[in-house]
């Protein structure tokens, strides 16, 4: 293989990482060194313009080209984010908007860029404030994938989880006990997998 | 309460035409904000009245199982009560994260579509003017999406580089729009107004007709209430 590049290649790898990301519905490591690399292709495509620009006369082909390239080089890059974007703000919902249980997971934090952790911890601000609007009457951020059919729900627990206030009191959560409680009270226990429905 | 208009004496041998509750209300709503590519009017007034009311029995349940005089019989009945609740909680929350999910989708949309943000509540329209800025020129001041895109890439790139609003030829829009050519499901509630297809062909729905056809043609039923999602 020659070292020669055509416009836009990195751009399709990096939009086929988004693909393959969906496809595998798995969160894949943020590839700062790509994105680099287009930045880098796209300040040479800017330079190639003006490069072309100051000779005067009126706009050769090339000028098209380039720009087509320039703008499919941006969309691949935003696309990439925007991808991850969603991915990030689904992955929030599914563990019921408890951003710390995220942050803290070792492997998840290792693929997000520093600027997607603080897109999270903002993102968590804001549904935080929507989320006021409703609380005196409910929870929004707590599941919605099955409907409630019983006020109780037997579980069994898979890690320690500590002292949880419930309806019956406070109960201590040790790994291998089984509990008969108030599904509200420990919904997000579920969810974020300390409890397991028995 | 609107009590629904008398039907056209369709022969209708399973149920009369009743006065809908709230709750078949809001499920209704529930369902047709899941199914739609648009967002539909925000019902306000009928979610205060629902959550308003949860709130009332969630008092009175409180009150009851407190009280030693209230029978084992009461307590069973106030059980099913609880899981009421709970169940109503359930569509409550799903029909305001759907509209969530669509509101931050096309955040973008909504800061610049007068139309599109009368249908939203005052708090759904700050969540959605908090993704974008309602100007998309000054990108210092840009919010939550915008000012992650800025910093990951726009600051980065050649200024002439750096908008989000380019239009540049051959390219769809940078601003997703809902798609209402999206195909639905619908069910007539009503006899229904003759309504055209995109190929020409009318359609009269009679009351329990089902159909699939694109949103755009039924947008103005379901706003009346004439059909419903499914």
């Amino acid at each position: 293989m020659s070292d020669a590049r055509q416009y836009g290649e990195l751009g399709t790898q990096l939009v086929m990482e988004s693909r393959r990301s969906t496809q595998t519905d798995t969160l894949i490591k943020y590839n700062d060194s790509l994105v680099l690399s287009i930045i880098r292709e796209q300040r040479d495509l800017e330079k190639a313009i003006d490069a072309i620009a100051v000779e005067g006369r009126g706009p050769p082909p090339a000028l098209l080209i380039i720009q087509t390239a320039i703008n499919r080089n941006k969309r691949c890059l935003l696309a990439y984010h925007s991808h991850r974007l969603d991915r990030l703000r689904d992955m929030y919902w599914a563990v019921g908007g408890a951003l710390p249980h995220i942050l803290s997971n070792q492997d998840i934090r290792s693929k997000l860029s520093p600027h997607e952790v603080d897109y999270l911890r903002q993102y968590n601000s804001f549904v935080m404030e929507f989320r006021s609007e409703f609380s005196h009457e409910l929870d929004i951020t707590a599941s919605i994938t099955n409907p409630p059919k019983d006020l109780y729900v037997l579980v069994r627990v898979i890690r320690d989880c500590g002292k949880i206030e419930t309806e019956m009191g406070t109960i201590d959560f040790q790994k291998g006990q089984r509990f008969m409680v108030r599904r509200a009270d420990i919904e997000h226990l579920i969810v974020q997998g300390y409890l397991e429905e028995a | 309460m609107v009590p629904a208009p008398p039907d056209d004496r369709e022969p209708d041998f399973l149920e009369e035409d009743v006065v809908e509750t709230p709750l078949e209300q809001l499920t209704r709503h529930w369902m047709n904000e899941r199914h739609a590519p648009d967002i539909l009017p925000a019902q306000e007034a009928l979610l205060a009245a629902l959550l308003d009311h949860l709130r009332r029995q969630s008092d009175a349940v409180q009150l009851l199982r407190g009280d030693p005089s209230t029978s084992e019989e009461e307590h069973i009945r106030i059980m099913l009560v609880q899981t009421e609740i709970e169940r109503v909680k359930f569509i409550v929350r799903s029909y305001v994260r759907t509209r969530l999910f669509k509101i931050e989708r096309y955040a973008r949309f909504i800061t610049i579509n007068a139309d599109i943000q009368t249908r939203l509540t005052a708090a759904e329209r700050d969540h959605a003017s908090r993704h974008v800025p309602r100007s998309t020129k000054n990108l210092l001041h840009a919010k939550l999406t915008d000012q992650h895109f800025y910093l990951e890439i726009l600051q980065s790139l050649p200024e002439k580089q750096s908008h989000l609003d380019d239009t540049p030829m051959f390219v769809p829009p940078m601003v997703t729009e809902p798609d209402t050519s999206r195909p639905v499901f619908v069910h007539a509630l009503k006899q229904c107004p003759t309504v055209r297809l995109p190929d020409g062909a009318t359609l009269d729905m009679k009351k329990g007709h089902v159909s699939l056809m694109p949103y755009a043609i039924v947008e103005q039923l379901v706003a009346r209430g004439e059909v419903e999602l499914i």
